[in-house]
């Protein structure tokens, strides 16, 4: 029985393409380590540099998303302050193309202005990303944004076809929001 | 003025600035888990060090494999910075270094580059994995 279970859930995965998962809480740390799992795998696979590279942009961007912006939250301090923020990532192979989706729970409240972001992301062509990219870049970070709110732009910058994503709401308070890159 | 030099970690690049020779170095990768806190001391050091009447000319090597786009932001204020001082009569130059095939990392040196007028700028290609 507990065989049967697991396995199915592996089989979800492998019938989806996914080489990769994580889900549960996230921090900082197990980005460096997940991060240098998937640079490692990929360099044992001989794939070139500038890829593996890209790769592990988006994966960064997607992962720092999650641990800033996850609408579930552990905070603490003991030694060192610690966050720890729930959600998912998985990567896989699709069409001979690597692909990055990461998933997490976002407050009702932010979603239309998230919305508003992707969508108009989504419509931009690889010129006018890397325009918007060096407008932003120039810019000084929005109120309450703790990154440098270019970690969406970059991701569709590397991305090799417009980025796709969906909400479902869960309740009245939050939804659950993925975002999809192929690079 | 002190030399800042600062060993590259899994996530921070090395920091190499010899104020004293006006040569500034950036190598390795640069994603730390809290920007503010990697690159405010090296923000102050090169604040304070541009101010400093007269000196050196500046030559600055950014030699980055990758950075995410928190550290992006932090470099754009370096570049700005180094425009002012450069605006105000220092003579600073700046080679950024990328690996060759490596489109992103050039693409990325042009965004900066695009409105610095007093800093003169150079793309330099190398051999990937290999040393500069």
């Amino acid at each position: 029985m507990l065989a049967q279970q697991y396995a199915g859930i592996k089989r979800d995965l492998d019938e989806k393409g996914i080489i990769f998962s994580f889900s549960g809480y996230l921090s900082e740390g197990i980005l460096y380590s997940l991060g240098e799992a998937l640079r490692e795998k990929m360099t044992l696979e001989e794939t070139d540099g500038p890829t593996v590279r890209r790769v592990f942009a988006v994966f960064v961007e997607q992962m720092q998303n999650i641990i800033r912006y996850s609408a579930e939250k552990m905070t603490g301090a003991r030694e060192k302050p610690v966050e720890l923020s729930a959600g998912m990532v998985t990567i896989g192979m699709e069409g001979g193309k690597v692909f990055i989706v990461c998933g997490n729970t976002v407050y009702n409240a932010d979603v239309p202005r998230l919305r508003d972001r992707l969508e108009y992301l989504k419509g931009l062509d690889k010129d006018a990303i890397k325009t918007y990219y060096r407008e932003q870049l120039r810019e000084t970070p929005e109120e309450g944004a703790r990154g440098a709110n270019i970690g969406l732009i970059e991701i569709a910058r590397r991305a090799s076809e417009p980025i796709e994503y969906d909400f479902l709401e869960m309740d009245e308070g939050k939804s659950f929001f993925c975002l999809k890159a192929r690079i | 003025m002190e030399s800042l030099k600062l060993p590259a970690t899994g996530r921070t690049p090395e920091v190499d600035f010899d104020f004293a020779q006006g040569v500034l170095r950036l190598s390795g990768e640069s994603y730390p888990d809290d920007v503010a806190t990697f690159f405010g001391p090296i923000f102050a050091a090169l604040r304070a060090f541009l101010a400093e009447a007269g000196g050196h000319p500046i030559r600055f090597d950014m030699e980055l494999l990758y950075f995410n786009s928190s550290s992006a932001k932090a470099l754009m204020n370096i570049f700005q910075m180094l425009e002012t001082a450069a605006g105000n009569g220092r003579s600073i130059s700046v080679t950024w270094c990328y690996e060759e095939n490596d489109d992103s990392m050039q693409e990325l040196g042009e965004d900066f580059a695009e409105d610095l007028r007093h800093v003169s700028f150079t793309l330099k290609q190398i051999p990937a994995d290999g040393a500069p």
